[in-house]
């Protein structure tokens, strides 16, 4: 501490010579700030155990539950409180964390002594991933009987099912993902959507020709959006079994399959938008509501970034066929609910899932939050949702295969993994070999730890 | 400051530390245990009970940091001890080793840039002048700006057709995506990070520069010194003290930094801007691998507490 206390003597001689009283308190705020980088230096360490807050706790019973959510996009949030406040049967204390956090926090939020009961995330690997360690209720009475979700889908049952057969989730609401368009913005430069995959390159060939960027995306701060295309072209090129087993290390990223994948995600890369590495998802939406762009391969919350008045203009086509004797299969990334262990109120917990999942409460959140998410209850009337929902709908319903997305049919630490690999192959795809060498190996350590 | 006003006779410009901290004992130095049992109770307070503070919510989770580095843990269950596999793994991540050329980069980069930016600025706005003041002020606002808030504002600057991008395009250099670009994109954080630390190292040796002997210099200057000359022979050698804490507050600075990257790049693309505290970051808190995470943690401990105690010890050495 003593040289930090020097150059204070030292410095504050001038100012003080000066009479400039401003300078002066500029050297205290200097010394204040010499002293706190220097105990700062020390905190870079301290991320460990004790840092993280515990976040929510949870309502003791009786006195009401606690929703801990990571809802961020406006509309869906609002409905969602809405939802909540109309809650009769006890109070519920919604507490709202970004995303980022939320991820990192989750572990915390469910090992913590009072969780909070009922908790949003995602079905699929990391809400099996809490059941095989025992922080989950099991809510296998709301899929049985009349329960809430006893007539969902079996996709669905068999997606919120953990490894020792129990229901552990509650589906909500879903989305799907294809290549959107504009219908004007086609009928402007005279294309249609394609069937086959070389139909596929004539379009963007063709589109290219007249001056417009076949494709847009925004790899930058959203680099998991590079998945979107190596999803669907493995579910292509190899099917859905391969893919889930891919993710699961049951093969490897050097593999030909793979490779074969890579060669068709080559064969579009001159189509994308040359900026797409500097935009996140939302601002790669802004050239294809211009028209600069023409196609975006995107889930359906596209919709929440394109101008109201365009909504109507919004169309979309199944990523084309590559290979016909490959079972179709479409990715529908599944939101919703799962509650803790460790509730003080196991039946007032089911009793407010009951309520998130019955056909009324989706009917009514899908309406407010004018989203294009998808009930999961058969029973909501969606013949006054818009075309492009309805469409969204019999495309899940048509389709062999449902994948949900990268991460979440793996981790997150492997979607890290194919972030790095993919956003390097489509800067630099003459490297392919070594990057799908560097992935396998990435992975390896995720598989292992 | 207090103790410099005081005993002007006694502690010289350059001893303000060690027994000059508490005047009532330098002037009657007697044995350390009885001007210790001199101490008011409340005073003992105030210093234990921060210092309880500091242990417990500082010191303890850091030392937890250590342990944790030796296991292997995701946040849920016991943590499974892995002995020093997470310190092998590090030797073998080429992300690491990344990370670990690009902290060297920034460290030069960043305390060089800043450095010479800001002596350069403080000697130049050091003179009377019409608008010199607001000069200064302008240059020392953007540290006022909290780190993340300046990545957001340069990643806005750096957006394809941005203000840079507009900037540059006569000069030729236009048309490159600055932050999505790895050759680029360090550098274009770095620009950022100098740009808002340059005015805090102008202040700093502004109020060097008004230490600075004059008489000196125009004794220099009657025996044919040039201005160069003068400046580096004669105005530098003055400067040494605040030199020194400048080094210092620059190297520290530089290995903790993280909101800027995070902010502007998260260390993409594909992990090019990665340093050690935003990979440190990534593996703790956004993949919640803790043990990884925090051997991560320990290794910039380490070379933290290694500058840190080089410099104090040169330091004291220098006081002799």
């Amino acid at each position: 501490m003593s040289p930090i206390r020097t150059a204070h003597a030292r410095t504050s001689r001038g100012p003080a010579a000066l009479a400039a009283p401003s300078r002066r308190s500029f050297l205290v705020a200097v010394a204040a700030g010499l002293g706190s980088s220097a105990v700062l230096s020390g905190c870079v360490g301290s991320g460990g155990t004790e840092s993280a807050p515990a976040g929510g706790g949870g309502a003791s019973g009786g006195g009401g539950l606690v929703l801990q959510n990571s809802i961020q996009d406006e509309g869906p949030k609002a409905a969602l409180t809405t939802l909540v406040e109309e809650y009769t049967a006890e109070p519920v204390t919604m507490n709202s964390v970004a995303t980022e956090q939320f991820r990192a926090q989750l572990s915390t939020y469910l090992t913590s002594p009072n969780p909070p009961d009922v908790i949003s995330w995602y079905a699929g690997s990391v809400a099996n991933t809490y059941a095989d360690q025992g922080l989950l209720l099991d809510v296998s009475d709301l899929w049985t009987g009349d329960g809430a979700c006893a007539s969902f889908p079996p996709a669905l049952k068999a997606l919120s099912t953990s490894g020792d057969d129990a229901q552990i989730f509650v589906p909500t609401n879903y989305y799907w993902w294809s290549i959107f368009y504009k219908k004007s913005a086609f009928e402007k430069w005279g294309v249609t959507p394609p069937e086959t995959w070389d139909e596929f390159i004539a379009l963007c060939e063709d589109l290219q020709g007249q001056g417009v960027i076949p494709l847009t995306n925004g790899i930058g701060t959203t680099p998991w959006m590079a998945s979107g295309w190596f999803d669907y072209l493995d579910l292509r090129v190899n099917g859905a079994q391969y893919h889930r087993e891919l993710l699961a290390g049951e093969h490897a990223f050097t593999d030909p399959e793979v490779v074969a994948v890579m060669d068709r995600y080559a064969e579009i890369l001159p189509f994308f938008h040359p900026d797409q590495a500097s935009w996140d998802n939302q601002q790669a939406a802004v050239p294809f509501v211009q028209d600069e762009a023409a196609m975006y391969l995107i889930g359906a919350f596209l919709t929440n970034y394109v101008p109201e008045d365009q909504l109507d203009d919004l169309d979309f086509f199944s990523v084309p066929v590559i290979d016909p004797s490959i079972p179709s299969a479409e990715e529908a990334p599944t939101d919703g609910f799962f509650a803790s262990a460790g509730t003080a109120d196991p039946e007032g917990t089911k009793a407010f899932l009951s309520y998130l999942a019955s056909a009324e409460s989706q009917a009514q959140w899908i309406a407010e939050s004018g989203s294009a998410n998808l009930p999961t209850n058969p029973d909501v009337d969606t013949s006054g949702f818009s075309p492009l929902v309805q469409k969204g709908i019999a495309l899940l319903a048509g389709t062999e295969e449902i994948t949900q997305f990268f991460n979440r049919d793996s981790s997150d630490a492997l979607q890290t993994t194919a972030d790095t690999a993919l956003t390097q192959f489509i800067a630099n795809p003459g490297d392919v070999q070594q990057i799908l060498e560097q992935w396998q190996q990435a992975a390896e350590a995720v598989w292992s730890s | 400051m207090t103790v410099l006003e005081r005993t002007p006779g006694r502690s010289g410009p350059r001893s303000g530390s060690g027994a000059g901290s508490d005047p009532a004992a330098a002037r009657r130095p007697g044995p350390r245990l009885r001007a210790a049992r001199r101490v008011p109770p409340l005073v003992w307070a105030f210093l234990l009970v921060p210092l309880a503070v500091e242990m417990f919510w500082v010191f303890w989770p850091a030392l937890n940091s250590f342990s944790l580095s030796f296991t292997r843990w995701r946040g849920v269950g016991p943590a499974e001890p892995v002995g020093w596999a997470n310190y092998q793994r590090m030797l073998d991540d080429p992300v690491f080793a990344t990370a670990l050329v690009n902290n060297v980069v920034w460290v030069v980069g960043f305390g060089g840039l800043s450095v010479a930016g800001g002596l350069a600025l403080a000697v130049a706005l050091n003179r009377p002048g019409r608008g010199v003041g607001v000069y200064r002020s302008a240059i020392y606002l953007p540290m006022v700006i909290s780190l993340a808030v300046t990545g957001l504002f340069w990643r806005v600057l750096y957006q394809p057709d941005g203000l840079v991008d507009r900037v540059l395009t006569p000069v030729g250099l236009g048309g490159t995506a600055w932050l999505a670009n790895p050759d680029t994109a360090l550098y274009a954080v770095l620009v950022a990070a100098v740009w808002r630390q340059v005015g805090y190292i102008m202040v700093l040796y502004l109020a060097g520069l008004k230490g600075v002997d004059a008489s000196l210099e125009e004794a220099a200057a009657v025996d044919g010194a040039n201005a160069w000359q003068r400046f580096w022979r004669i105005v530098v050698p003055q400067l040494r003290g605040v030199s020194t804490v400048v080094f210092a507050v620059t190297v520290i600075d530089s290995l903790r930094t993280f909101d800027i990257v995070w902010a502007m790049t998260r260390g993409g693309p594909y992990n090019q801007t990665q340093l050690l505290s935003t990979y440190m970051f990534q593996q703790s808190f956004s993949l919640v691998d803790l043990g990884y995470g925090s051997a991560l943690a320990v290794v910039i401990f380490l070379l933290a507490i290694g500058f840190i105690i080089t410099y104090l010890v040169r330091q004291a050495r220098a006081e002799d």
